[in-house]
């Protein structure tokens, strides 16, 4: 099957007064259509700017951006910005963002916010597109009258529900969700990691879905990622991922998951996450790792083990 | 509690909320209504030195009534002792007119028959007496008249002023505010301190240039004179007379003007819900309108009114040097010949244009941000 979205060797580097921040440093994965892919790792690993990399969402102190992109068949790097406007965002690619609970207009109906993209890309009638964004309102599970209330009279569940809705309106192939319930109560995630797999399933989307919650993501997940320090670390099946991490990141993660009424000592990993203002050469997880040699000095190189994951790790070559 | 809200019929509602606005103006009115008396009082106090003044003007009134009565031929056969005692009487009947024989201000019983009450019963109905030496083109002394005659020309000339500055500066401070870092961005950050020099120091270059040297623009006034005799002659002069005020005052502040709502802008660009809209595909234009402006109306529409007064009356050297008829010349003048009832009168009429703005801004924030209800508070 072809793949919905290729990026090869992915930068996004950022200019700070201390240096460049190598946010994402070349990264390089595929999807297949239909799958969902979660991305796992600490805060600041660069998950959210590899989703902003790929939705070319780049702040104003971007440095590099470079690499290749392709969505749907389309070679994204190539489009200008108003080519990549009209053909990629939310035709092609919509996104849930991490602070849903402010990526609404203030001042403006929700339902008018939803409505919007259809306006855009496909010329509909206020008509139309109201009765569009009820049923979208529908299939989230928000009652229908909300769609003339004002973001402030909505609760949190409500209006995660509402930038759900809004992501689903114009039927994209690929949704982005940069930690999609991580505000909210536990009882409101399951609600909504429910209403995201019903509607994966009804709609044959692709996920990509950002989060530190692996224990929620599980959920959801078919392929997994693990980043480390801008890299990726760890990219294969979930359930191999789940059951069985191999680099000694992936771990040390999976260890720190907590699990219900069970005694289990929680780890952690000593030290911190390196600096992504000049890395460390060689490997970047290399000082905090348990099973370091005199190899990891040099950077690892990605090997395929048993054709099933990749692994950034020289344990395994 | 939206849930029971929901409940109550949406008529008895509609009334509901009649009567809530109806409460909250006449609350809002009377909270703005305090503040302008406390204010206006505290102007009569300073105006008048708490008292002080009274002995300024004693003293004025014996030295003018001494010479009067020492230098009047008619007094000539007078000895001096009945000279002396003359004046004392003439005096002494002047300061009993003016009532300055009794304390300005008494914090007793008699408070509200001193002078300080009085003024400011007068000033609150708009009363401001009448002027010491200026007197209107019809040749009234009523401080009222005096004003009422000058506020237009001040309004046409600073409405448009103001209206010229903001719409450009809003307009370039978006553009910039986009293209962030740009050469353009760099140069109206550099340009900025070019706003610490006043609107007047502009106008006297512009005048030099384009009135003295280049004689394509007259020095100042409001219109030629004599005045052109058709309706067009005379907008036409009307509009040369402005162009160098309008000018001056525009290099004046333009580039603060830009800087400041660039960097507005560039706060608000960077909130969620515009990022969101950049990847919903929203087109630029739009997202500027509805994304930027839209949520931040209530604080540009708050610069912009207060900007608007604060023009209309503090403009004193800039209407000076182009000798435009206007409040700000008005005030030139009062200060000059310690003229004191135009003074309080022109405060008070600033006090009054400030309250009621405050008083409309809150119901203009009610209609154009539904996060703000009148009398909001509870949301019941």
């Amino acid at each position: 099957m072809d793949p919905i979205l290729k990026v090869e060797d992915l930068k996004l580097y950022f200019r700070t007064t201390k240096g460049v921040v190598q946010a994402v440093d070349g990264v390089s994965f595929e999807l297949v259509p239909q799958t969902a892919m979660v991305i796992v790792g600490e805060s600041g690993c660069g998950k959210s700017s590899l989703a902003k990399a790929i939705l070319r969402l780049l702040p104003r102190n971007t440095h590099t951006y470079a690499g290749n992109i392709y969505i749907d068949g389309i070679e994204a790097m190539k489009l200008n910005d108003e080519q990549f406007r009209r053909e990629v965002r939310w035709r092609r690619i919509s996104y849930v963002a991490q602070a849903a609970m402010n990526s609404l207009n203030p001042v403006v109906k929700v339902g008018n916010q939803v409505a919007e993209p259809l306006f855009i890309h496909n010329n509909l009638t206020k008509e139309e597109a109201l009765n569009r964004v009820i049923e979208a309102f529908q299939i989230v599970g928000v009652p229908v009258d909300f769609v003339d209330r004002y973001p402030f009279e909505l609760s949190g569940g409500m209006r995660q529900r509402v930038v759900i809705a809004m992501a689903l309106i114009t039927n994209p192939k690929l949704v982005i969700l940069d930690e999609p319930t991580s505000a909210l109560d536990v009882l409101t995630q399951a609600n909504i990691m429910n209403a995201l797999k019903r509607i994966k399933e009804e709609f044959e989307l692709t996920y990509i879905l950002i989060t530190h919650d692996i224990s929620t993501s599980s959920e959801l997940a078919l392929d997994a990622m693990v980043m480390y320090a801008g890299q990726i670390v760890e990219l294969g099946k979930a359930g191999h991922f789940y059951l069985e991490p191999l680099h000694p990141y992936s771990q040390k993660l999976m260890a720190s998951v907590p699990t219900l009424r069970e005694d289990k000592e929680l780890e952690f990993i000593p030290g911190q996450p390196p600096s992504l203002i000049n890395p460390p050469t060689g490997c970047r997880f290399a000082p905090r790792c348990p099973k370091r040699f005199s190899a990891c000095d040099h950077e690892p190189p990605m090997v395929n083990y048993k054709d099933e994951r990749k692994i950034k790790c020289h344990l395994y070559t | 509690m939206a849930r029971a809200k929901r409940l109550v019929h949406p008529k008895g509602r509609r009334v509901q909320t009649f009567l809530r606005l109806l409460r909250y103006t006449f609350l809002r009115g009377l909270a703005v209504w305090i503040a302008l008396v406390v204010g206006i009082f505290l102007t009569i106090m300073v105006a008048n030195m708490g008292g002080y003044v009274d002995k300024i003007k004693k003293a004025q009134i014996e030295e003018s009534i001494n010479m009067q009565v020492f230098q009047n031929p008619a007094y000539q056969n007078l000895t001096t002792e009945e000279k002396r005692k003359l004046a004392q009487q003439l005096i002494q009947l002047e300061i009993e007119r003016l009532e300055l024989d009794k304390p300005f201000i008494r914090f007793d019983k008699y408070f509200w028959k001193s002078r300080a009450f009085r003024y400011l019963g007068d000033a609150l109905v708009l009363d401001f007496g009448f002027a010491e030496h200026i007197h209107s083109t019809s040749g009234s002394k009523k401080v009222w008249i005096i004003i009422q005659e000058r506020l237009p020309y001040s309004v046409l000339l600073f409405t448009t002023a103001s209206l010229i500055v903001f719409l450009t500066s809003i307009f370039v401070a978006l553009i910039l505010s986009r293209r962030y870092g740009s050469i353009w961005d760099r140069m109206s950050v550099s340009l900025a301190p070019l706003s610490t020099a006043p609107a007047w120091f502009y106008g006297i270059i512009l005048i030099m240039i384009f009135a003295a040297q280049l004689r394509l623009l007259p020095f100042g006034g409001f219109v030629s004179i004599p005045p052109p005799k058709t309706m067009l002659a005379y907008a036409f002069s009307v509009v040369q007379h402005m162009v160098l005020p309008l000018l001056a005052w525009f290099i004046a502040y333009i580039f603060a003007s830009v800087y400041s709502w660039r960097t507005f802008f560039l706060i608000y660009s960077s909130e969620d819900y515009v990022e969101m809209a950049k990847a919903k595909g929203v087109p630029g234009r739009a997202l500027e309108r509805r994304y930027i402006l839209r949520p931040t109306l209530p604080p540009i529409i708050t610069s912009f009114a207060l900007m608007l007064i604060g023009a209309w009356m503090g403009a004193i050297i800039t209407e000076s040097v182009f000798n435009w008829p206007g409040l700000g010349s008005l005030y030139m003048q009062a200060i000059n010949g310690f003229d004191t009832p135009v003074i309080v009168g022109l405060t008070m009429i600033y006090a009054y244009l400030l309250g009621i703005t405050v008083f409309l801004l809150d119901f203009i924030y009610a209609i154009v941000d539904p996060r703000i209800k009148v009398g909001g508070g509870s949301t019941a």
